[in-house]
């Protein structure tokens, strides 16, 4: 039952990094019209990758997910781009949150010290956490959404990078299914705490 | 005839090369693909389609379609994340996005011809974009199919979250 669980997981993940392969294709196509709209994905693909703190906390979410098993390993990634696009939405329409990069570098802290302790909270709990954190991640880059750029091929792609970290967050987390794959994936979310643990030291 | 021609297969690319328009065809078609009775909503589509061209033709002045089109393509995206997809609902909106959609092409024409000719392509091309795109999403039958929509569902609806946030700054 729970390798057939696995291998639906693994065929989800298949097919979607081949859609995102094909929708990252995208570009060259609109270069032809629009050279705005290529530099728009590219923009938004390479902006949640660029920084080690979204990076590790996207991971993370995919990773803990995994670990806690469904209906959570697919629930978090499909709750987390809806409420990291309103944080989105909030910051690019001028509201304020306070203590963005404190609550970024929370999140990487938590959701990692949560993989390293192998928790386990309701589902709802976990999703409420990851939600929270979301809001965070959003305003950051809503916030940093260069001006002139365009808007929806830049959000398409800054959307699909995440989608890809919590994807690779999964497939690592799929280890868990075995024991010493169990010991990597809580050693990685050690790993993901410090990182946040450093963030948190420079953002305070 | 060439120019006509040239103009048809523009007017046809248009849907897939504008990406707001292609996020709505690809969140209606998302939910589209998990109706049983999926005909339904697409008349309705088309029909919206050539009202909103009729509307074009009697040059009506610039309107909001574009942010009709993002707001669809959310409440599509989140009702596919949601896997919550009744078949009234599908219509409504793919009467709002066919409409929008339509007012939202408008043609860039040198004659009358050709711009006929480019809306032409734009109907046709939406309305395959469209069958095509659902068609394929009808297929996801196995339960890691559906949960591959409701993935792309949920990043459909978070694009078009942000662009429309953009939008109204």
């Amino acid at each position: 039952m729970r390798e057939r669980e696995h291998s639906k997981i693994v065929r989800v993940l298949g097919v979607l990094l081949v859609a995102v392969a094909v929708l990252a294709g995208r570009p060259a196509l609109a270069h032809i019209i629009d050279g705005s709209a290529a530099g728009g994905f590219l923009g938004g693909f390479s902006h949640p990758l660029f920084g080690l703190d979204h990076v590790v906390a996207m991971v993370a979410v995919g990773l803990w997910g995994a670990f806690l098993g469904p209906p959570a390993i697919w629930l978090l990634p499909i709750a987390f781009p809806l409420v990291m696009a309103l944080g989105g939405a909030i910051a690019i329409l001028g509201g304020p949150v306070p203590g963005v990069e404190i609550g970024i570098a929370l999140s990487a802290i938590v959701l990692g010290s949560m993989i390293a302790l192998a928790a386990r909270p309701p589902l709802m709990g976990a999703a409420l956490v990851v939600a929270a954190f979301a809001i965070f991640h959003g305003h950051a880059h809503g916030a940093e959404l260069p001006p002139g750029t365009d808007a929806v091929s830049f959000s398409v792609g800054f959307v699909m990078a995440t989608g890809l970290l919590h994807l690779t967050g999964i497939a690592f987390g799929l280890l868990t299914r075995w024991p010493a794959g169990r010991i990597g994936v809580r050693a990685a979310g050690i790993g993901i705490a410090l990182v946040g643990a450093a963030f948190l030291s420079k953002a305070v | 005839m060439t120019g006509l021609l040239q103009a048809f297969v523009g007017g046809f690319m248009n849907p897939l090369l504008t990406p707001a328009h292609a996020l709505t065809l690809a969140a209606l078609a998302l939910c589209v693909g998990q109706q049983k009775k999926r005909g339904a909503a697409l008349i309705v589509f088309a029909l919206a389609l050539i009202v909103g061209f009729l509307v074009i033709v009697l040059a009506v002045e610039e309107t909001p379609a574009r942010l009709v089109l993002l707001a669809g393509a959310a409440v599509l995206g989140v009702m596919t994340a949601a896997a919550w997809t009744p078949q009234s609902v599908v219509c409504l909106l793919a009467g709002m996005a066919g409409a929008a959609l339509a007012l939202d092409s408008p043609p860039q024409a040198l004659t009358i011809a050709e711009a006929y000719a480019t809306l032409a392509g734009t109907a046709v091309g939406a309305c395959a974009i469209l069958v095509g795109a659902a068609t394929i999403a009808s297929h996801a039958n196995a339960d890691w199919q559906r949960l591959g929509l409701r993935i792309l569902g949920s990043w459909i609806a978070a694009s078009a979250i942000l662009v429309l946030a953009v939008q109204l700054r």
